[in-house]
């Protein structure tokens, strides 16, 4: 993975120093709260319902192992024993107190982490596919762009007050782990009919209270030019964003009312003006791909003997292997995927414990590579088949070898009311509600991919839009309630899902899930997903049945 | 019946008004049964500006023979999350907790919707 040098380095420790002064100066009374607020939260460090949240950035979702560990240890020193991954391949302290946040600085500055970015109207930590520079997949690796783009975006002068924060994405295989379509800008690699590397750019998708699946606006931007073309779109931005209203200050408001292709002329002007000058020289594109060059891979063949014998005496590690293993491109390797969706627990939380069992698993039969997925879970993109029995048994020792990836059970849930001041609903208790509903196995395969999302307010950090089943979490007049809507997706076919009816109080909820279920089952055809059948029949099955249960 | 509430600011800690001081326990927060006397308190809270973060009256309405904030969100604050039920004041236990547990009024939480910005 890309490694900081002496300049990035003596920034952080100068950053985490800066970061002391002020919170010293805040402690004696020097500075105010409003004086403050601003700069705590450029430090990621927000005031929640019962302590304060410090939100780490895991750049584009890539961690090693040394990393890993600092995090358990803070989760242990410093708040509860655990942290929470997040949407946005981030992680959050939710127990944190004002008063260790500089020396909990200190502490990510030594393995070369931070909190810069992850709040405030600047651009956010890039979300990159988590199966990046493994999978059979991609036509190339986005680390190598997303760690370009981190670069050039991190403290950018003229970026820094944008009208509303900025979210870019990127996937290297046409098969989307990250979301793409709705983020501010997506960007999905392709090659050119010349076998040259570029990016299909869709800009202006977004959740939040205004959905939008982004459009494309440059089917084939060169990848060399790709730091001048997000140079021209900032600016577009920066220039015409409604700054006068916060709710329609993102970029999805801006593109929908120019419209695509007027928006994408403008850039193109912008671009003119920017020139290949813009652009990052060739040779530093080189120097950074450097950094992630393939790994030393064994020659193997794409069969294990011993894997076979284990699946084979152990039905778990079969249905384990079935479900959160992905086909790795060098023979002989698997990508294996760690569900942090156990059945009642919360969604995206993981132990210091368990953290520190993963970091000596990459360490031992992973290449120290370690990746977080928008969908709340944890890689381990480099495992040889003949060792997936031993990570098995490892995951399993600690709660971790959940066998649900992109089951019904391998749910989305941003933290809710439980914990953010801004919900008007809990999030996790329904998770665990419809986790507990479906824990069977058999019949969570059965029913196959199924992707539900849950937010408990319209903000949509749960993204809860692009669920194949979306919860929204409402408050009416105090109580909580849950809007759901279905259709949605946040993958390569993206759309927003449609609202299924009256919101459901919440011990309503799970049932009405069992219900859409049973419906899908009932109406499904061949081997068609949950999305595929709702898209060929419509809403109108799914919602007779769950308000005729209802009434 | 209102109480007072806010943030300390050293830790974050959830925090109840009493008699110029703050207490961590939403059973020990000094009850305002006069409206002025809350509103006086408030103004003094608003003055501790290196002890509390954004101070604000939260409403109450009674629940199992003693006192509960109406909100949800309040209760919760005043509990901890419930996904992690060792977690947060609640871990305590003890029949003022139960009460805050029990209790089911319902309204909008009017003090903290606008405390922080994405």
């Amino acid at each position: 993975m890309y490694q900081y040098d002496t300049l990035d380095k003596e920034f952080l420790a100068d950053r985490a120093a800066e970061f002391r002064e002020q919170v010293g100066r805040r402690l004696a009374g020097e500075i105010t709260e409003d004086q403050f607020k601003p700069i705590r939260l450029m430090n990621g460090l927000y005031l929640q319902l019962h302590a304060y949240m410090l939100r780490v950035a895991i750049p584009y979702g890539s961690l090693n192992p040394a990393q890993l560990r600092v995090l358990a240890d803070i989760g242990r020193t410093y708040d509860k024993g655990y942290g929470h991954f997040t949407t946005r391949q981030n992680l959050q302290f939710h127990w944190i107190k004002l008063a260790d946040t500089p020396d909990i600085l200190d502490r990510l500055a030594a393995v070369d982490m931070h909190a810069i970015q992850t709040s405030g109207n600047c651009i956010r930590n890039t979300t990159a596919d988590p199966y990046s520079g493994a999978t059979v997949e991609e036509v190339d690796d986005p680390r190598v762009w997303s760690e370009a783009i981190r670069q050039w975006s991190s403290l950018h002068p003229e970026f820094s007050f944008l009208p509303r924060k900025f979210k870019i994405a990127i996937t290297g295989a046409a098969k989307d782990r990250t979301a793409a379509k709705v983020h501010d800008i997506g960007l999905m690699m392709r090659r050119g009919r010349d076998g040259t590397l570029g990016f299909e750019v869709i800009v202006g998708g977004g959740l939040g209270r205004t959905p939008f699946v982004g459009p494309t606006i440059k089917e084939f931007l060169p990848a060399n030019r790709l730091v001048s073309y997000l140079e021209a779109v900032l600016r577009v931005y920066n220039r015409h964003g409604r700054r006068d209203n916060k709710y329609k200050a993102r970029i999805k408001i801006l593109v929908s009312a120019l419209g695509a292709e007027e928006f994408g002329r403008q850039v193109e002007e912008e671009w003119a003006k920017i020139g290949p000058e813009g652009d990052l020289p060739d040779t530093e594109i080189a120097r950074i791909r450097g950094a992630f060059a393939p790994l030393a891979f064994d020659s193997l063949v794409n069969r294990s003997e011993a894997f076979e014998t284990a699946k084979a005496a152990d039905p778990a590690l079969a249905r384990f292997a079935r479900n959160n293993l992905r086909e790795h491109k060098r023979a002989g390797y698997t990508i294996i995927e760690i569900s942090l969706k156990a059945i009642g627990e919360t969604p995206g939380d993981a132990t210091s414990d368990q953290m520190d069992v993963i970091a000596d698993l990459a360490e031992r039969y992973g290449q120290g590579d370690i990746r977080v997925t928008h969908e709340q879970n944890i890689v381990l993109p480099h495992v040889k088949l003949d060792d997936v029995p031993a990570v098995h048994a490892a995951l399993a020792a600690v709660g971790l070898a959940t066998p649900n990836v992109n089951l019904i059970t391998d749910m989305i849930a941003c933290p809710g009311l439980d914990y953010c001041a801004l919900a008007n609903a809990r999030a996790i208790p329904i998770a665990q509600d419809i986790a507990r509903t479906f824990a069977d196995q058999d019949r969570a395969e059965l029913i196959g991919e199924l992707k539900i999302k849950i937010s408990g307010c319209i903000n949509a950090c749960g993204h809860h839009h692009v669920g194949h089943i979306g919860i929204l979490g409402v408050d009416k007049k105090g109580e909580e309630f849950y809007q759901l809507t279905l259709g949605g997706s946040g993958a390569e076919d993206a759309a927003v899902g449609s609202m299924l009816g009256p919101a459901l109080p919440a011990d309503r909820v799970a049932p009405a899930i069992d219900t859409l279920v049973e419906v899908y089952l009932r109406e499904r055809q061949g081997q068609e997903r949950f999305l595929d059948t709702f898209r060929r029949t419509g809403v109108v099955p799914f919602k007779e049945a769950v308000y005729a249960d209802a009434n | 019946m209102k109480a007072l509430t806010g943030n300390r600011l050293t830790d974050g800690e959830v925090v109840f008004w009493k008699a110029g001081a703050w207490v961590e326990r939403f059973a020990d927060a000094e009850l305002f049964a006069d409206a002025e006397a809350g509103e006086a308190a408030e103004a003094h809270a608003k003055s501790q500006q290196t002890v509390i973060v954004d101070p604000y009256l939260i409403d109450l309405i009674e629940s199992e023979g003693l006192w509960a904030p109406v909100s949800y969100r309040e209760r919760l604050r005043a509990l901890g999350p419930t996904n992690h039920l060792h977690h947060g004041k609640q871990a305590e236990g003890g029949a003022a907790i139960e009460a805050l547990q029990h209790a089911s009024g319902a309204a909008r939480s009017k003090g903290r919707v606008n405390l922080i910005k994405r």
